[in-house]
């Protein structure tokens, strides 16, 4: 090995300069996705004229927070955050609801059909509301829940994918504690909420977090039920905002998307930890 | 009696569950499929059965054709680029790299919290041909001008390359955490071998996440042909349909022309080639990587 020449790998590593080629890339890979959000941060700040510079500017003259104040008196934001958490802790509470019993009964109980059941759930998570939005607007329509924001969370309700996770978690539990608790006269209902759903509680709270991600980002859905600002959620908002201001007031629709980002984005940089843990946990295992 | 109610406690558990998948996945497939057999839009607002009319329309029109072209575009330029520039930075960041690390994965990770609407603004932004760093900084390489998302060539890459900024730090992290699960003997057992980086990147790193790579690219292939955000907030299908997307054109026909045959036409066409291309890489995975479920 010591008389062999050092293949160039081996000589980076040798002087140290593997873990330096390794940062400096890093750092170019994650400059350059942290951009987007930075400049658009950046031009949310700045005066409407500021932004016809010949070479773009990061920094801007003067800090203009006006422009936040601007976009909520011209698009009713205020309303829109609103709707969204109803629609968002609206949508997961019923998920966990269905999706704790589903799950029960798939990693639990032995019963007639069980496989076949449980593939219709698998087949759910490979059909993606996206394709049905057509025949789902219809029925809505005729539920006469055009505009409402029940009908923005029902197709959410069940989860094939949470379905699955709560099945892997609570199949994880070993029998013995199933006895155990049988001896102590706690069985089928009980036993699920005192003992599988306490220790199910990380695959819960990653479920929980990957819900209320997806959901607060919802469009297209929410874009065809809804039609009045009174009932709409955040991005639709912005959409509107934006088709409605179509001029070239680049800060006011920078301060608009920032606005719409923002809640999300300060909870997961200060739960950063806990947002990766459960994308990461949830990722594998699903 | 008991043993009766017993026997039937899983199915009343499932229930809820099985009432909204049925409400909302499985019946409206098959409502699609019954309703693309007739003629029902603005000019017969009432449904008149027209057999494969819908079907045979779609298939020689030139807008569809388009539109199914920029849709594979789309899928196969945007999986490949997002799945390698994921898995390069999650080898590189799977190092020991101090405190620099957590700042570095949040970078690559924040845009997942982005909704794509969002995402989509920020990239109209970026991609102005007048005011945008895109250009600005293309510039500086040489690059003249390019008006992105009012160039008939160019609107298309341009939301691709909005696509992969949003989508590539997801699978990143899953990734990171397949690369987690490799033990650290083998990589110890290759040192001992005198394996450099790269031998050990081919013979133990890249076989040992082949079952990540699985799972990402079946989660890639469902969501980007799902691709819709982007395009509303960005182009509306424009220039001249060249950006015009699968969803964009179910969108379109159900909600801008109002025909509803023509649109569920499409929603069963879309569907069906859904599931043949998910069962087909299932099938071909499955005889290439062992995993578990």
């Amino acid at each position: 090995m010591r008389s062999r020449t050092p293949t160039p790998s081996q000589l980076l590593q040798r002087l140290g300069l593997n873990k330096l080629l390794i940062h400096l890339i890093l750092m170019m890979v994650a400059g350059v996705t942290a951009m987007p959000y930075l400049f658009a941060l950046s031009t949310s700040l700045k005066h409407r004229t500021e932004v016809f510079t010949p070479v773009p500017q990061w920094i801007p003259s003067s800090l203009r927070f006006a422009n936040y104040a601007d976009a909520m008196a011209i698009a009713p934001f205020g309303t829109y955050f609103i709707n969204t958490v109803i629609v968002v802790l609206g949508i997961l509470a019923v998920q966990l609801v269905t999706a704790t019993l589903a799950g029960y009964v798939f990693a639990r109980l032995r019963f007639r059909g069980s496989s076949l059941l449980f593939g219709l759930f698998l087949i759910q998570m490979m059909l993606p509301v996206h394709a049905v939005i057509v025949p789902n607007y219809l029925t809505i329509k005729e539920l006469g829940l055009l505009d409402t924001r029940v009908a923005m969370m029902m197709p959410f309700w069940a989860s094939g994918y949470a379905t699955f996770l709560l099945r892997q978690a609570f199949r994880q539990i070993p029998q013995d504690f199933e006895d155990a608790a049988l001896i102590d006269g706690c069985s089928g209902p009980r036993f699920l909420w005192s003992v599988l759903i306490p220790l199910a509680k990380p695959t819960i709270i990653a479920f929980s977090l990957i819900s209320i991600v997806t959901h607060w980002n919802d469009f297209l859905w929410p874009l065809i039920v809804t039609d009045s600002p009174q009932v709409r959620t955040l991005t639709i908002g912005l959409a509107m905002f934006v088709q409605q201001e179509s001029g070239a007031d680049w800060p006011l629709l920078m301060a608009g998307t920032i606005l719409v980002t923002a809640p999300l984005m300060v909870l997961f940089l200060i739960y950063q930890r806990k947002f990766v843990e459960s994308f990461m946990h949830a990722g594998v295992k699903g | 009696m008991r043993r009766n109610l017993r026997a039937l406690t899983p199915y009343v558990y499932l229930v809820p569950s099985l009432v909204l998948l049925g409400a909302f996945t499985y019946y409206p497939i098959l409502r699609s499929l019954y309703v693309s057999f007739f003629d029902w839009n603005l000019f017969s607002p009432r449904p008149v059965y027209a057999g494969l009319a819908n079907y045979r329309y779609l298939l020689q029109d030139p807008t569809f054709h388009l539109v199914l072209r920029n849709t594979l575009v789309y899928v196969a330029v945007t999986i490949p680029v997002t799945m390698a520039l994921a898995l390069i930075t999650a080898v590189l960041l799977n190092e020991r790299l101090g405190w620099l690390r957590d700042v570095y994965r949040v970078a690559a990770f924040y845009p997942t919290m982005v909704p794509m609407a969002a995402a989509g603004m920020l990239w109209v932004l970026l991609l102005n041909p007048s005011i945008g760093l895109v250009n600005h900084y293309l510039g500086y390489l040489g690059v003249r001008r390019i008006d992105w998302l009012y160039d008939m060539n160019w609107a298309l890459p341009a939301i691709m390359l909005a696509s992969v900024w949003k989508n590539y730090g997801y699978f990143m992290l899953i990734y990171l955490a397949g690369l987690q699960n490799i033990p650290s003997s083998l990589y110890e057992a290759a040192d001992i071998e005198g394996a450099g980086f790269w031998h050990k990147l081919r013979y133990v790193t890249l076989p040992l996440v082949a079952p990540t790579t699985v799972f990402v690219f079946v989660v890639a292939i469902i969501s980007s042909f799902q691709v819709f955000d982007l395009v509303y907030v960005m182009t509306q299908g424009g220039p001249g349909d060249r950006t015009n997307v699968l969803v964009y054109f179910i969108y379109q026909y159900a909600f801008r022309f109002g025909d509803w045959g023509m649109a569920s036409a499409l929603t069963v066409l879309f569907v069906a080639g859904l599931l043949v291309v998910i069962l087909l890489v299932m099938r071909m995975v499955e005889r290439r990587v062992h995993y578990e479920v």
